[in-house]
């Protein structure tokens, strides 16, 4: 299934990540690889481990990774700060974005995307310039400007956040893209609006892992490839049509798999 | 050497005034602070007698004030320095209190003080000679903001007492500015009585060098219908004290109160409120935040006393505090003392580091740690700073404050 | 809304336990000095170790002061006009229930505590004091099958002196402050708790202390240890006669928890509180104190305090060993000239260590209600929490009503969070629930007990019944 694609490197390869937070381990041995163009959908019930698999390929500080490699592009990165994996193009979309009292949206957006422009080395915004910039992506995210005024997620509506992390995607136009329960608590025309930004943002040379436990994201966005996560490892992975078995049939369903593992 | 002694011996004794008198005499019934009652209880012994270690000095050397330069139109007076002051314009007027005036407010003062309560008051008052102190009365409206200066000389012990008296319907921005040297001690008394009607925005930013320490007391009396905001910051003291006393003597007023604290190295600072409320209708709202780096000591104690009298006082009280060092303290005791029935009043404290979920954020974002630290510590800062009147636009305390940190 | 005269005018219930028994004691004469001591202990035929560590305590007490701290309003303590040993007088040597003096069994029966083999509770074991003894224990064989030991401390001393020799003192120091010493020089009788290792104790354990005596002071002294992975819940009920004199008890309790241990200490206190002028009621001076020694160890307080005239109380948790555990859920309650001073302390040594604290005052009449903690983070408290809140709740306007959290932190790597609030009974939510139809004094009730739901939850099922039963009682004719 992968031949049309090996010929290309792969932007994030997972091999065999164990991880523990407080002495649980959580993860026990994921292996992932996305290659360029790929849309990956990992679903599982909570609790299976698909967020803290996120957490930690973004470089979360509270997990401890026990045994196996995170490489993106190529290189390892498990020992890299958070910042820098972002500023190299790794994505999190966080599934409850974090409020920032204090912290104006438009300068953390700003510092954030000079942080990674600096790594691409492109030049650095000013203000006016950034300003410009941020126009531009609001219309993806159909965001009134006003939000920019406001603090880091501060009082914004479950909708509201989720649009925000879009417009932080396409904002620093990332490598790959985790996004987390991107899909959880919007109504359906946020879900259209945000699944077509997360459409137009990705391309060809990019890379998606969608983290959810619902179909109607992926009716939206058709993924490659389905992965079912259960106990902190993943137990089966097919086609888009595994997850509309998935729907059909229920999680109790997956229990089986695990018996035969 | 006693710092009772220290007075008595020193030159210009014979020239005490009566207030000078009457202190001294109540000092020495209680030479010292009580260590172990509460507002006494962690103050830092041998840096608390660093501070009284000085020789006593009640002329000031030769004053540079600092950034920024004066501007036209704000009125900037230094204690000590060019204390008459008399300037009557179309909607205002600010003249200097009569010295009887001044020792009748005073000496009122005085007879309510607690030794222990109002130790470093009764200090400040046998030791400010004449012309430190300075009393003023103001009224009317549109008056420029007013700046005041305080400061210590190195390798001294300086008291500078300031009285203002805001007589109805009058509406003010004052900046107060207490400034350590090298190796000084400070200590600034300043009372101010707000009549009905009055509004006041009051900053207080008081900043050392190495090794200054500072005693600094504010009393603020508030009759109905007026507001007091007070906005201040305190930082770069080896040792200091921020003993704060507001009495709304008939309710029916408004305190904001938005302090904040930075300790490093060694230094040890404290913040001591107690807010009383004598009269129904009463509302405050006040927050106190501290932070305690390398191996410092930060303190707030706050009390909030609600009589019989005060019903329907909204109060509340906030502490937060950041501690960002493994060998830094940091004590906090917010308190309700609460008799009447009908009020609201909630406080709060949290200690903590800086939000690590926030800073994960952030950092997922290609933010760098140190930037974010930066721009938390900024939103931290800021909540204070843009509450001190005046310096807003002139100073840049937050460049100031994060470009130290 | 509030109609005062409506609410003056409900009668009130009066204390239903204040009655007296009349029954023959043994008393030893008033006064403390030395030869006092020497006679408790040879009464109780003590080891010399335990009269040493008496007259230790009592030679520190005599360097030490009364606290005054607390602002408490009370007659200064005449501690030579109090008797400091009374006891029941009876056959020697008990074998069994047969034996105890009926009218003791029948106290007990009126205080809803029957103790003999037909009526006896059936889901809890009982320990029952009386002024300075321990009368009887309830299900001793059936607690003694999981190696359980509950029993009294007098006879602790006499079976397991081990045990006490090595626990004895080591939680609350005999010097720890001055009541802690006075306890300890002439503490008369208590319970004493075992758990062995990995045992689950199999019912709830109870104590309940009866003063009965107006001249006595009763000083009794708790101790339980739950060995590793074991676990406990404790009750413990108080009530007293109605005395126009004050009375004074003055307890220690000592709680160990080893490594995965858990104990849960639930207290009702309703010792007399006096009458609406203040006159009469216990001093209640009392401190509890929990040593989390082993890892994962918890320990929970749990506290509703209704009577005395005075309560100055702050059980409190020592967190040591690492991820260990404490809690405090209060509920005080004060009336009339009514005035309670208490709190916790959680002291985080060890790292990853968490502590909750809930605490309810509802002040009424006159009385004078306080919270005062501490919270402390040690400098190896890595990774610790503390989570506080302490609300209040005033009826009439001549309650007060004060906090005085004190919060510590010397490590940065550890969250400390408390939150307070004063409120009253809201007019709104009263003519909400009276709108509905509900009776103005249930609808009171109603709102104290919603007030109160995050710690009476905390209750085992049967004293929660009562803690609200109790509150409701309390509060008649307190509303205007």
């Amino acid at each position: 299934m992968q031949s049309k694609m090996k010929e290309l490197d792969p932007i994030l390869e997972v091999e065999n990540l164990s991880a523990s937070t407080d002495n649980l381990p959580i993860l026990k041995g994921v292996s992932l690889t996305v290659y360029p163009g790929e849309i990956h959908a990992i679903m599982g019930r909570n609790g299976c481990g698909k967020s803290t698999l996120s957490k930690i390929i973004a470089g979360h500080p509270s997990y401890n990774i026990t045994d196996g490699d995170i490489k993106f592009l190529g290189e390892n990165i498990k020992s890299q700060e958070p910042e820098e994996r972002a500023q190299s193009g790794i994505f999190l979309g966080f599934q409850y974005p974090i409020e920032i009292p204090g912290v104006s949206n438009l300068e953390f957006l700003r510092v954030s995307t000079n942080a990674r422009r600096k790594f691409l080395n492109k030049e650095e915004l000013d203000t006016f310039d950034f300003e410009e910039l941020v126009k531009e992506k609001l219309e993806l995210v159909k965001m009134d400007h006003a939000f920019l005024s406001r603090s880091v997620n501060q009082g914004f509506s479950g909708g509201e956040k989720k649009r925000n992390e879009i417009l932080q995607m396409a904002l620093l136009e990332p490598k790959i893209a985790i996004l987390d329960e991107t899909d959880s608590g919007l109504d359906i025309d946020a879900l259209r609006i945000v699944a077509s930004g997360i459409k137009k943002i990705s391309n060809s040379q990019t890379g998606v892992i969608l983290i959810t436990h619902y179909q109607r994201l992926l009716d939206e966005i058709k993924p490659n490839y389905v992965h079912v996560m259960s106990d902190g490892q993943i137990i089966k992975t097919g086609g888009s049509d595994l997850a509309l078995e998935l729907e059909k049939k229920g999680y109790e369903w997956t229990d089986n798999f695990i018996k035969e593992i | 050497m006693e710092i009772i002694e220290k007075i008595k011996t020193n030159k210009s004794i014979d020239n005490q005034t009566e207030i000078q008198k009457i202190c001294l005499n109540k000092l020495q019934s209680s030479p010292l602070p009580n260590p172990k009652s509460e507002p006494w209880r962690l103050s830092n012994k041998s840096k608390f007698s660093d501070l009284l270690d000085y020789s006593l000095n009640e002329k000031d050397t030769k004053f540079d004030t600092p950034y920024p330069n004066t501007s036209q139109n704000i009125i900037r007076l230094v204690i000590g320095d060019n204390c008459q002051i008399k300037l009557i314009e179309e909607n205002y007027s600010i003249k200097e209190l009569s010295e009887d005036e001044l020792v009748k407010y005073i000496k009122k003062q005085i007879s309510c003080f607690d030794q222990n309560e109002n130790w470093s008051e009764l200090l400040n008052l046998s030791l400010s000679c004449k012309k430190n102190i300075l009393g003023l009365k103001i009224n009317g409206s549109k008056i420029p903001p007013i700046e005041i200066f305080s400061h210590a000389s190195s390798n001294s012990l300086n008291a500078k007492t300031l009285v203002i008296f805001l007589e109805k319907n009058c509406d003010i921005d004052l900046l107060q500015v207490n400034l350590g040297k090298d190796n000084s001690s400070l200590s600034q008394s300043t009372f101010f009585c707000l009549e009905e009607n009055c509004s006041v925005n009051h900053g207080v930013v008081s900043y050392g060098e190495s090794k200054s320490n500072l005693l600094n007391s504010l009393n603020v009396i508030q009759e109905k219908n007026s507001e007091y905001n007070l906005g201040s910051l305190h930082f770069k003291f080896n040792y200091a004290r921020f003993e704060i006393s507001i009495k709304q003597s008939a309710g029916n007023a408004k305190t904001n109160i938005k302090g904040m604290q930075i300790t490093k190295k060694d230094e040890q600072i404290s913040t001591y409120t107690k807010i009383e409320f004598k009269g129904p209708n009463g509302f405050l709202d006040q927050i106190n935040k501290s932070l305690a780096d390398d191996k410092s000591h930060a303190i707030f104690e706050g009390s909030i006393i609600v009589p019989k009298i005060a019903q329907r006082t909204d109060a509340s009280q906030l502490s937060r505090n950041l501690l960002l060092s493994n060998l830094a303290q940091i004590d906090t005791k917010p308190q309700l003392e609460i008799i009447a029935d009908d009020v609201k009043c909630k406080h709060g404290a949290t200690i903590s580091q800086l939000n690590e979920e926030e800073l994960f954020y952030m950092r997922t974002r290609g933010i760098t740690l140190t930037e974010a630290s930066k721009l938390q510590l900024s939103s931290y800062f800021q909540e204070i700073i843009t509450f001190i009147p005046v310096s807003k636009d002139r100073w840049d305390l937050l460049d100031k404050l994060l470009n130290e940190n | 809304m509030v109609n005062e005269n409506l609410v003056k005018d409900v009668v009130k219930e009066p204390y239903k336990y204040g009655f007296v028994t009349d029954i023959e004691t043994e008393k030893i004469a008033k006064g403390l000095n030395e030869d006092i001591i020497r006679l408790i202990s040879q009464k109780k035929e003590e080891p010399k170790y335990l009269l040493d560590f008496r007259l230790k305590a009592f030679k520190k007490w005599q360097k030490m002061k009364e606290p005054d701290w607390a602002g408490l309003g009370y007659k200064q303590i005449d501690y030579q006009d109090i008797i400091y040993y009374s006891a029941p007088k009876q056959k020697e040597k008990i074998s069994s229930l047969d034996e105890v003096d009926p009218k003791l069994l029948e106290t007990f029966d009126k205080l809803g505590i029957p103790l003999t083999e037909q009526k006896k509770l059936t889901n809890v074991a009982v320990d029952a004091v009386f002024d300075s003894v321990s009368i009887a224990t309830t299900f001793r064989e059936e607690l003694a099958q999981h190696g359980v030991i509950f029993c009294s401390i007098s006879e602790a001393v006499k079976n397991h002196s081990n045990l006490i020799e090595q626990y004895l003192g080591t939680v609350v120091p005999a010097s720890d402050n001055y009541f802690a010493a006075l306890n300890s020089a002439v503490f008369s009788d208590g319970s004493f708790v075992y758990i062995p290792k990995g045992v689950t104790c199999p019912m709830d354990l109870s104590s309940y202390f009866r003063i009965n005596s107006g001249d006595s002071g009763q000083f009794e002294r708790t101790l339980i240890i739950a060995e590793e992975s074991s676990s406990v819940s404790y009750l413990e009920g108080c009530t007293a006669p109605m005395f126009d004199t004050n009375t004074l008890h003055a307890a220690v309790v000592e709680l160990i928890a080893l490594d995965d241990a858990s104990i849960k200490y639930s207290t009702v206190q309703n010792w007399y509180a006096g009458d609406e002028e203040g006159v009469g009621g216990i001093f209640n001076f009392v401190t509890k104190r929990g040593k989390c020694l082993g890892k994962r160890s918890k320990i929970s307080w749990s506290q509703v305090e209704t009577g005395s005239a005075i309560t100055w109380k702050y059980p409190s948790c020592l967190l040591l060993g690492e991820e260990s555990v404490g809690e405090f859920y209060s509920v005080a309650l004060t009336n009339n000239l009514q005035q309670a001073d208490t709190g916790t302390k959680m002291i985080h040594i060890g790292p990853k260590t968490k502590s909750t604290i809930v605490s309810k005052g509802i002040s009424a009449g006159n009385s004078n209600n306080s919270y005062r903690g501490l919270v402390k983070m040690g400098t190896k408290a890595t990774g610790s929490r503390n989570y506080s809140q302490c609300d209040s709740m005033l009826i009439g306007d001549q309650a007060s009503a004060n906090t005085f959290p004190y919060i510590k932190s010397q490590q940065p790597n550890s969250e400390i969070e408390h939150e307070a609030s004063t409120c009253r009974i809201s007019e709104d939510q009263l003519f909400y629930l009276q709108s509905r139809g509900i009776e103005f004094e249930e609808a009171v009730s109603m709102m104290v007990s919603g007030f109160c739901r995050d710690v009476f939850n905390q209750l085992p099922m049967e004293f929660a019944a009562e803690a609200d039963k109790l509150l409701a009682l309390k509060l008649e004719g307190s509303v205007g």
